[in-house]
């Protein structure tokens, strides 16, 4: 998207009749508390985790799925497009409120929709409402012995409901699979504030896997009132390794090692040198600040498969110049090679006024070629770009830095992640692994996929979701009339 | 028709078949090896369109963990290829049934192994699908972590051949265990399940309790130990029906069952439930697992047919299906009859 192209933000917007109407109904459903109109609250919920952001009508925030179904038919009955959201953790400007033809959406959250509705123990799952944040349901699943395996990043904040519309990953992907994996079945309602469960609690010979699309729909399909998620048990033994390298492809070397050995890790993330040097300073983990890039490897499960895993991890890192192996001895220190992990985002903050987090995958066998692509791009562009890597899916994150106040700086940031997407496209990868395509990636989609493949996509798209009126604008590429997202960071109110 | 000029020359029968049975208002109803269809009651005025010619394994990445495929390739060739560099992908042939990929795809039956190793679903990174309109139409990639556009990959595993001919799929893999045995015990399922971690499979039969551990032989031996479990050769696995019902209530139907008098193999954790026994048991069944919620495949093709699981959205799923088949060219066979 061409930042030249960003209109200004239209705070000062009056309401159309149309509008009006909508906000007079809502307010009679939501009350005060529940609809926000302001420019203050307008601004709060112009953008998700990214930095593309847009101007909504108001916001409403539904107790109650009664609530919700009546904010959802007032919007069918203006004909008023609207965009869910959460916890706005999301980094793809997939909750940004961009709207059609030049009406604004109206944005709903359904982070007060948040209760924790069943914890099956025998049968292991959870039945969460949207608004639930994936940490608490990770700690009233530990209480009985079992753990909700996906865990991205943002877990302390971002919410099921989220988890499920992005089809969210995390660290502990490579062996247990992404948020779908858990998914059993999703409440999901549509525009009319009808309730349909799409259910996959069947073991086969089930209706079409409904649940399956509306994992990763972005909140254009309907909007996620309810889910059915499995819970696995806790391992009963964990072993974590801290491996450092001279150099980032003797790194990537043993990752292809990792995933051709006998067992896989259950966990393998790479950072590397600028990304090491940032998280050393802020959090102290222990990395070895002279490395070019640490692996952090975890092995779950029984003893011995642990033991024999972390063991051939440290001969395959040792065979691959290795120069510091360190094995957790014990809970706490396994807690502090990780804390240097999960302490990126707040490290960066620290180091730059703004980030621009990249989301490519590539095969893992090509692993060490695009991380010196990525390298290059920095260097030519002339930015700080750190690399944190979910090495074992080949999922690469990309932290470009840089602060706004610098003149034309963006147009270097947004040619650098051009080049990361393409680039990895290059290597027979993806666009996106886990963050979704929201507005962000929606434009690269037709390099991915053949105008047939696409023509199908929106075809499913419209089947479930006929109105059109659920975040339209975001996923698949887009014909005309639509209101363009403002690529500029707005900063002043955060 | 689009995309003709690149449209692999494999495909072109597919696309004739389909061009054909819209010109004649023809149902067509797709086989792969026949390991279920021939099993079930034939398929009512429809043809059947053959996977037979789209084999052959197209890539193999050992260094990535995946493969690519064509839909007709037989699941033990496949394998057979894979085991060479000590990986597999936890799809299971039916027992004696062996299967193509695309047919294990569409119908998406359950092994035992489902209990640890996941579903049918969960191993499928990229679909190549041709639409009865003659769309040859991919989703998903050749990572093992993709969101790009919406997830139609997990939406052909399951589809009983109603969205259109798999051509090619790409599945993940992972190494091969390294030790596999399999024990028993005269404790009941839900007993021996909770004394072990992530068993690869756990099946009750009449009389005993099966357990499979898929484990380094270390924790192998020290889990049959901590269970109380005897070396065993795997259990007999019935042929006759097949039950799917919510694991939860799993145990409902095999009490049901065994009071019964048949002959059963339930996959623990899975909800599953593998039977043998006289036609009209078979048919008390059915209505036992309809009453349940849920599914059951009488495979036999002189009697039963199926019992496919009823409630959810309807017109959502009928809008979806029209998505890709408008003219409804293409039949489910658990409802052709």
């Amino acid at each position: 998207m061409d930042p030249a192209a960003a209109t200004r933000p239209r705070r000062d917007t009056v309401p159309t009749p149309t509008e009006q109407a909508l906000l007079a109904d809502l307010g009679r459903t939501l009350g005060e508390d529940g609809l926000r109109t302001s420019a203050l609250s307008r601004a709060t919920y112009r953008r998700d985790a990214s930095f593309l952001n847009a101007d909504p009508l108001a916001i409403a925030l539904p107790r109650s799925r009664e609530e919700l179904a009546a904010v959802l038919t007032a919007c069918r009955d203006h004909g008023v497009p609207f965009t869910p959201r959460a916890a706005g953790t999301g980094l793809a400007g997939g909750a940004t409120p961009t709207g059609v033809g030049g009406v604004r959406p109206l944005v709903i959250s359904v982070a007060r929709m948040d209760r924790l509705l069943a914890l099956d123990v025998a049968n292991r799952r959870a039945h969460v409402e949207p608004g639930l944040v994936n940490a608490r349901l990770g700690r009233a699943a530990a209480a009985e012995g079992l753990r909700f395996a996906p865990d991205p990043a943002s877990q302390i904040a971002a919410t099921l409901g989220g988890n499920v519309a992005t089809n969210a990953g995390g660290i502990h992907v490579l062996t247990y699979g992404v948020m779908s994996q858990h998914v059993l079945a999703v409440e999901l309602m549509d525009a009319d504030g009808e309730v349909h469960l799409l259910d996959g609690r069947l073991p086969e010979q089930d209706a079409l896997d409904l649940r399956g699309v509306s994992v990763g729909g972005e909140g254009t399909l309907g909007i996620v009132v309810g889910a059915w998620l499995r819970l696995l048990p806790a391992p009963p033994a964990v072993g974590t390794l801290l491996a450092g390298f001279a150099t980032l492809d003797a790194a990537a070397a043993t990752v292809g090692a990792l995933v051709t050995s006998d067992r896989l890790p259950d966990a393998v993330e790479l950072m590397d040198a600028r990304a090491i040097a940032l998280v050393e300073g802020y959090a102290q983990a222990g990395y070895p600040t002279d490395a070019a890039a640490v692996l952090l490897l975890e092995y779950e499960g029984l003893a011995a498969g642990v033991s024999a895993g972390v063991d051939t991890a440290a001969r395959l890192a040792d065979q691959h110049g290795a120069t510091e192996v360190v094995r957790a001895a014990d809970a706490d220190q396994r807690a502090r090679i990780w804390k240097g992990r999960k302490a990126v985002a707040g490290a960066i903050a620290k180091q730059a006024p703004d980030f621009f987090l990249q989301d490519v995958v590539v095969p893992r066998s090509r692993l060490g070629e695009m991380l010196d692509a990525v390298v290059a791009i920095g260097e030519r562009e002339g930015l700080i770009i750190l690399n944190v890597v979910h090495a074992g899916d080949g999922n690469l994150h990309p932290f470009v830095l840089f602060d706004r106040r610098e003149e034309g700086v963006l147009d270097r940031v947004f040619a650098a992640g051009h080049d990361i997407v393409t680039t990895a496209l290059s290597l027979d990868g993806t666009v996106t692994g886990e963050h979704g395509v929201g507005i962000e990636k929606r434009d690269f989609l037709s390099q991915v996929y053949t105008a047939d493949d696409l023509a199908l996509q929106q075809a499913v798209r419209s089947a479930m979701e006929p109105s059109g009126l659920a975040n339209p604008d975001k996923v698949l590429p887009t014909t005309v009339g639509c209101q363009e997202a403002q690529m500029v960071p707005e900063g002043a109110w955060v | 028709m689009s995309e003709a000029a690149t449209l692999p020359a494999e495909l072109a029968p597919v696309t004739a078949a389909f061009q054909a049975a819209a010109t004649d208002g023809q149902r067509l109803v797709i086989r792969g090896s026949g390991s279920v269809l021939d099993r079930l009651p034939p398929p009512a005025g429809a043809e059947v369109l053959s996977t037979e010619q789209l084999t052959g394994v197209l890539d193999h990445r050992p260094e990535d963990l995946v493969v690519t495929v064509r839909g007709g390739t037989p699941v033990e060739e496949l394998a057979a290829l894979l085991a060479t560099h000590g990986q597999e992908c936890p799809i299971e042939p039916l027992a004696g049934h062996g299967g193509t990929v695309g047919g294990r795809l569409a119908t998406a039956l359950a092994g035992p192994r489902q209990l640890a190793a996941g579903r049918v679903r969960d191993w499928v990174l990229r679909v190549r699908l041709v639409t009865p309109e003659c769309r040859v139409a991919t989703a998903g990639g050749v990572t093992v972590k993709d969101v790009t556009g919406y997830d139609l990959c997990r939406l052909a595993t399951g589809s009983w051949g109603t969205l259109g001919v798999i051509a090619e799929v790409t599945l993940k893999l992972r190494p091969i265990p390294t030790q596999s045995a399999w024990f028993s015990t005269e404790r009941p399922a839900t007993s021996a399940l909770a004394d072990l971690y992530r068993p690869a499979a756990v099946v009750s039969t009449a009389d005993a309790t099966y357990v499979h551990l898929e484990e380094h032989p270390d924790d192998v031996t020290a889990q049959a130990t901590t269970a109380g479990l005897t070396p065993a050769e795997p259990p007999r696995w019935p042929t006759t029906a097949r039950a799917a019902v919510d694991p939860a209530r799993l145990a409902e139907l095999t009490d049901w069952a065994r009071r019964s008098g048949l002959d059963l193999a339930a996959f623990e954790g899975v909800g599953v439930c593998l039977l043998d026994g006289d036609a009209e048991t078979i048919s008390a069944a059915a209505a036992q697992v309809a009453a349940l919620g849920g599914g059951l495949l009488h495979l036999d093709p002189r009697a039963g047919g199926a019992h496919a699981p009823s409630g959810g959205p309807t017109d959502m799923r009928e809008r979806v299906r029209a998505a890709f088949d408008p003219e409804q060219i293409l039949t489910d066979v658990r409802q052709s009859r």
